[in-house]
C-alpha cells in the first residue's frame, strides 16, 4: 500500500426524505422512502431484479429526476441539480469507458471538462493509476484492456476529483467469479483509503454481506430492512429478507398457536408462549443441529456434498427441511434424523412476514 | 476448422457463380473505361472510320483549355459545398432525433427511398419548386424583382444545384448516421453527464468522435457523388447554363463529347476526371480513414 493516498474525500451524508418514483401515473416504482446514510458510510442496496434499486441509485446520481420528496447530500437539496453540480462520481455496471479515449484520457476526462491544466491533470492521473495499478496501461485504449482492468479505470475515473459520494451500480457482475472476489477486496480497500460515502447496487448477497457497513433490502421499491449484516442475517425484519439473505435460503414453517402453546403443522407442541393465531417459522439450515436425542424428527430424502459443507434434504411437517452440515461433522447413518432446533435461533413472523419478538420457550410435547 | 461440407464442392461453382456479375463489371464498366483511356491517346472521328494515334496531345489540348479549368474550378466548389451540407444537415437532424425519436424499420425504410429517385425526376421536381414564377421563391420576385432569376443568374443556379442535391443526400446520410449515434451505449452519455459534460461538450467529445466511421462512410460517398450523379441534376434544370455557370466536369463532359463530337477531347476530361475521383478517395482513406477508431 502507498505511504500517501492521493486520493482522500471529503465525505458527505445522504439523506432522502419522501422520494419518490413513478414513471406513470398508474404504476409506482418507489413509494414514499426515508432513508439516511451517514458520511463515509458503505451502503450496499440489495434486491432481486426490478426491486428500484438502480432506479434509486440513478435518482441520488442526478440521471432520473424524482417523481416527489427530497434529496440532500452534505445537508444540500440536490434533487433538482444537474448529475455534475451534485458532487457525486458513479462507476456503471458495464463499464462505460469512452472507448476512442486512451487509459489516461478516460481517468482525466472529467478534470479537463472542468478546465484543470495539462501538467496538474497527468499529475493527478498517474496517482490515480498507480494506486489503481493502471500505470503501465495509461496509453492503452479500453478495448485493449481485460475486465478487470476496464473495471479499475472506470474506478479510477469515478475517483479521480475526490468525489464526496462514490455510487456504484453492480460494478462486478460482468466479471468472472474469482475477479470479481479480488475486486470485491480491492474495493473494500479502497473504501478505507479513500473514505467517501458510497452506495453499490447489487443482487449478490456476498457482496452485500462482504462490502457493507449497512445493507438496504428493496422489494418492489419498498424498503424491507436498512442495517448492519450481522442484524440482517440474525434479526431478519422480515420473511423477504430471511430468504433473501443466507444460501440455502432458511426454512419456514407454518406453525399456529392456541394461547397457551405453538404447534408445528402436524400438531405436535413444541413451545409455550401466549401467541394465537397463524405464524411462520424460520430457522436457517445451519443453525439445525444433528442430536440423537432431539425431539425432532425428520426423513432424510437426499444429501448434497459441496465439500465445505453438505445440504441434507430432509421431509418434515409437509415441507422440506434444508440442514447444512459443516465439513468433518458426522454424517447421518440412517434415514430417520433426529433433530434440535436451538431457541435463540428460531425467528417467528406473522402470516404477511413482519417478524414478531414473541416469547416463547422450546418445550416439546406429543 | 473449416469442415469440407462448409466449402464449395465443385471447384468451378464458386467461378459460376460470380461470372453473371463479373460480365456485368467487365461490359459496362472496364469495357468503357478503357475505351476511354484508348481514345484519350487517339484522335477519333465522330462518326467512326479511322482514328490517329496522337500521344499527349489531347491532354495538352485539354489543359490548355480555359474552358476545362473553369469548369474544374465549378466542380471543386460544387463537390465542396454540396457535400458538406449534404453530411452537416443529416448530422444535426440525427442528433436532434437521436434525443427523441424512435425509428421503427418502416420509417427507416421510408427515409431512404429518395435514394431511390432517379436523379432527373429530382431535378425535373426542383426545376418546378425553384422556377421563378410559379415555384416556392416566386413571392421573392414580387417584392424584389429579378432577385431569385435562376434562368439568368448563374450563383441562383447553382444554388439551385446545390440545394436539390443535398436533398436527395440527407435521409440516406440521416440514416446512416443515426444509426451510428444509436449504437453508443447511453450510459457513455450518462459517465459524461457525471463527469461534468454539458450536451455540447458530450456532442464534441463522445458523440462525433463515436461515430467517425458513419462519418466517413457518408463523406467518402458524397464526394464521389457529387462529382458523377449531378448529371442528372444539370441536365433537367440547368442544362449546364446560364451562360455555362452550372457545366460541371461531368456535364461539360457530355456536351463535348455528345453534342460537340469532340470524343478525345471528352473521352480525355473522363480519364481525367476518374483519375481524380480515384486519387480523391484514396487520399481520404489515407489521410481520414487511418485515424477512425473502429473499436466500440
Amino acid at each position: 500500500m502507498n505511504a500517501i493516498d492521493p486520493i482522500h474525500a471529503e465525505a458527505q451524508g445522504i439523506r432522502l426524505s419522501g422520494v419518490t418514483k413513478s414513471y406513470d401515473a398508474k404504476a409506482v416504482t418507489i413509494p414514499p422512502m426515508d432513508i439516511e446514510m451517514r458520511a463515509g458510510e458503505f451502503t450496499v442496496i440489495l434486491g432481486p431484479s426490478g426491486c428500484g434499486k438502480s432506479t434509486l441509485l440513478q435518482m441520488i446520481a442526478g440521471l432520473e429526476r424524482v417523481t416527489g420528496g427530497t434529496i440532500s447530500i452534505g445537508g444540500r437539496e440536490v434533487q433538482d441539480l444537474e448529475p455534475k453540480e451534485r458532487g457525486l462520481a458513479m462507476v456503471f455496471q458495464n463499464y462505460a469507458l469512452y472507448p476512442h479515449m486512451t487509459v489516461a484520457q478516460n481517468i482525466g476526462y472529467s478534470l479537463r471538462v472542468a478546465g484543470i491544466q495539462r501538467a496538474e491533470r497527468d499529475a493527478r492521473v498517474k496517482a490515480v493509476a498507480r494506486m489503481l495499478g493502471l500505470a503501465d496501461f495509461l496509453h492503452r485504449k479500453p478495448g485493449q484492456l481485460s475486465g478487470g482492468q476496464r473495471q479499475r479505470v472506470a474506478i479510477g475515473r469515478a475517483i479521480i476529483r475526490e468525489p464526496g459520494v462514490l455510487l456504484f451500480d453492480e460494478p462486478l457482475s460482468n466479471l468472472d467469479a474469482q475477479l470479481r472476489q479480488d475486486m470485491r477486496l480491492e474495493l473494500a480497500e479502497l473504501h478505507h483509503r479513500i473514505g467517501a460515502t458510497s452506495i453499490f447496487v447489487t443482487h449478490d448477497q456476498v457482496e452485500a454481506m462482504t462490502l457493507a457497513d449497512r445493507i438496504l433490502i428493496l422489494n418492489k421499491g419498498r424498503v424491507e430492512q436498512f442495517d448492519t449484516p450481522k442484524t440482517i442475517y440474525s434479526r431478519p425484519a422480515s420473511i423477504f429478507v430471511a430468504k433473501f439473505i443466507g444460501a440455502p435460503p432458511m426454512n419456514i414453517l407454518p406453525v399456529s398457536g392456541d394461547g397457551r402453546a405453538l404447534r408445528f403443522g402436524n400438531g405436535k407442541v413444541f413451545a409455550a408462549s401466549p401467541l394465537k393465531g397463524e405464524f411462520l417459522l424460520g430457522i436457517r439450515p445451519e443453525s439445525i443441529v444433528l442430536d440423537r436425542h432431539g425431539p425432532i424428527r425428520a426423513q432424510l430424502r437426499h444429501r448434497e456434498d459441496l465439500g465445505s459443507h453438505m445440504i441434507l434434504t430432509a421431509a418434515f411437517d409437509l415441507v422440506d427441511l434444508r440442514i447444512a452440515l459443516p465439513f468433518g461433522s458426522a454424517e447421518p447413518q440412517q434415514s430417520d434424523l433426529h433433530l434440535h432446533f436451538p431457541r435463540e435461533c428460531l425467528h417467528l413472523f406473522d402470516v404477511e412476514g413482519r417478524r414478531i419478538e414473541a416469547d416463547f420457550h422450546l418445550e416439546y410435547a406429543n | 476448422m473449416t469442415s469440407d461440407s462448409a466449402r464449395f464442392g465443385h471447384r468451378w461453382l464458386p467461378i459460376l457463380l460470380v461470372l453473371p456479375l463479373m460480365i456485368l463489371i467487365l461490359l459496362f464498366f472496364y469495357a468503357p473505361v478503357i475505351q476511354a483511356f484508348y481514345w484519350s491517346f487517339f484522335l477519333e472521328q465522330p462518326f467512326g472510320g479511322g482514328s490517329q494515334f496522337v500521344g499527349f496531345d489531347n491532354f495538352s489540348r485539354v489543359l490548355a483549355d480555359p474552358e476545362f479549368w473553369r469548369a474544374t474550378w465549378r466542380t471543386l466548389i460544387f463537390m465542396v459545398t454540396a457535400s458538406a451540407l449534404a453530411v452537416v444537415l443529416p448530422l444535426v437532424l440525427a442528433i436532434a432525433a437521436d434525443r427523441q425519436i424512435r425509428l421503427s424499420p418502416v420509417a427507416r425504410n421510408v427515409l431512404v427511398w429518395p435514394k431511390g429517385v432517379a436523379g432527373a425526376s429530382i431535378g425535373v421536381v426542383f426545376a418546378f419548386i425553384f422556377n421563378p414564377f410559379v415555384g416556392i421563391l416566386a413571392p421573392l420576385n414580387n417584392w424584389f424583382p429579378g432577385l431569385w432569376a435562376p434562368g439568368l443568374d448563374g450563383v441562383d443556379a447553382f444554388i439551385t444545384l446545390i440545394v436539390a442535391h443535398v436533398w436527395s443526400g440527407i435521409p440516406f446520410n440521416f440514416v446512416i448516421l443515426l444509426a451510428g449515434l444509436r449504437a453508443v451505449p447511453h450510459t457513455l452519455y450518462q459517465a459524461a453527464a457525471l463527469d461534468g459534460a454539458g450536451p455540447w461538450r458530450r456532442i464534441r467529445d463522445l458523440q462525433l468522435p463515436l461515430i467517425a466511421p458513419q462519418l466517413f462512410l457518408t463523406l467518402v460517398l458524397e464526394f464521389t457523388e457529387s462529382i458523377t450523379s449531378v448529371f442528372a441534376l444539370i441536365d433537367t434544370i440547368t442544362k449546364g447554363g446560364p451562360g455555362g455557370a452550372t457545366t460541371l466536369l461531368v456535364y461539360k463532359i457530355y456536351a463535348d463529347g455528345f453534342r460537340g463530337y469532340d470524343l478525345s477531347g471528352a473521352s480525355t476530361q473522363t480519364v481525367m476526371l476518374m483519375i481524380f475521383v480515384v486519387l480523391l478517395a484514396g487520399c481520404q482513406f489515407a489521410f481520414l480513414g487511418r485515424r477512425i477508431n473502429y473499436e466500440r
